[in-house]
């Protein structure tokens, strides 16, 4: 084959572009294994899906990890770039979504590492707790307590804050979280236990 | 039973909400009482009436902020930022830095024209695709022995009901035409796997699956 004298063709396998959804077919209802399948020899469209997908949780696990949308939106944009990268060589020995868990909980505690002190905690923004059922003066007791659970839980050291998002707030097994933050199950139960430990004093004023 | 593991602490389907798990956490200290401080909280959790808890003033103070903490959590665990940026910043820069593969040759060697192995994979997977209750999986081709035909490998997966030889068939002709018609290789071999079952996560494809065919 003569290397120069090849042409390279358009992409002329793709649907005119835009959103994800047409191109392909159903992708959207496949299942997270056959799409990593054509990810991984490069169908972006496939890729496209699995995004789609997994952003949102990813999304909430770096804003509590990091307390800020700004650097959660980047954290979570490096790891899904990175993550099509290194998909040639993704083995499946753990899910997918397991896999980009652990990705962005990485990607978060080396953030916190290489961070100075804290932003002031006054200037992060908490979402507003929905309780539009109730009393004002209940609901704004509700949005404080929940403000102050979020404060209390970036001032948990990172490792323990970690396993207790994954666990209260992902609904993860303590199989999963161990295999996310790379350390045994026994270790994942006792930052669990310290972690709630802490949490609960700080929220015992809150009634 | 660990603590806080029941399907109570997390009321009716909450998405995110922990299984129930067996094995409890490590540290669990014994309060003066003779109770585990575990076993206070997963009392104080599913409100089981126990006059130990309501009189014993340990038991009392060791489940102390547990109420507070998790309705705040449940509110946590209900917000959940939009990510559509997010995902739309991810789409543009995978898109921009498209995987091209190897250069497969056209079935027409005085021009040697190429196409790359991800487009041309692309085309016959969508082909696949196509056939009710099949979806391709990997789609790699290879070069032949003679100057420009190539050969395509493919694994599928299938729903169970309708003969896989009858769907392999179909699949076969489908990628076949596609290669010859839309790409213009000359295919010299159709390699097809059925590597899993298909399952689909939602309502089947837009009026296109087997058993609308089958009942239709």
């Amino acid at each position: 084959m003569d290397a120069q004298a090849q042409r390279v063709l358009p992409p002329s396998g793709r649907a005119p572009a835009k959103g994800t959804g047409d191109a392909g077919g159903d992708l959207a209802e496949l299942e997270d294994d056959l799409l990593v399948e054509r990810a991984a020899e490069g169908d972006d469209d496939a890729f496209a899906v699995l995004v789609d997908r997994h952003s949102p949780p990813l999304l909430a696990l770096a804003l509590r990890m990091l307390g800020s949308l700004p650097d959660a939106e980047e954290a979570v944009q490096d790891a899904l770039i990175n993550a099509w990268r290194r998909l040639p060589d993704f083995h499946r020995d753990a899910t997918f979504r397991t896999w980009m868990y652990r990705i962005v909980t990485n990607q978060c505690l080396s953030h916190l590492r290489g961070r100075a002190p804290a932003v002031p905690l006054s200037v992060v923004p908490e979402p507003p707790a929905h309780d539009p059922g109730s009393e004002p003066a209940r609901a704004a007791e509700s949005e404080a307590a929940t403000q102050a659970l979020g404060r209390a839980l970036r001032d948990l050291p990172p490792s323990q804050r970690a396993c207790w998002i994954l666990r209260e707030l992902h609904g993860m097994s303590y199989a999963e979280i161990a295999q996310i933050v790379n350390t045994s199950e026994q270790t994942v139960r006792g930052r669990l236990y310290r972690a709630r430990r802490t949490l609960m004093k700080e929220m015992a004023p809150w009634r | 039973m660990a603590l806080g593991d029941r399907e109570v602490t997390h009321p009716r389907g909450q998405p995110g909400a922990a299984q129930p798990d067996p094995a409890r956490l490590v540290g669990d200290e014994r309060l003066p009482c003779g109770h585990l401080v575990s076993q206070a909280w997963e009392d104080a959790r599913t409100g089981r009436a126990d006059p130990h808890l309501a009189n014993c003033p340990h038991c009392r103070q060791a489940v102390e902020g547990l109420a507070a903490l998790d309705r705040a959590t449940r509110t946590l665990r209900a917000y959940l930022p939009s990510a559509r940026s997010v995902a739309d910043h991810v789409i543009r820069a995978v898109r921009a830095e498209a995987r091209l593969g190897w250069m497969v040759p056209l079935d027409d060697p005085e021009r040697d024209l190429r196409v790359a192995e991800t487009t041309a994979a692309r085309v016959l997977r969508r082909a696949a695709d196509r056939i009710p209750g099949v979806r391709a999986a990997s789609c790699r081709l290879a070069p032949a022995d003679d100057a420009t035909g190539v050969t395509v490998a493919m694994t599928l997966a299938m729903t169970l009901d309708q003969s896989l030889p009858g769907r392999a068939g179909q699949v076969r002709r489908a990628v076949a035409d596609a290669a010859q018609r839309e790409l213009g290789l000359a295919v010299s071999g159709i390699d097809l796997n059925v590597a899993s079952v298909l399952q689909l996560l939602s309502a089947p494809v837009r009026g296109a699956s087997p058993s609308h065919d089958r009942s239709e």
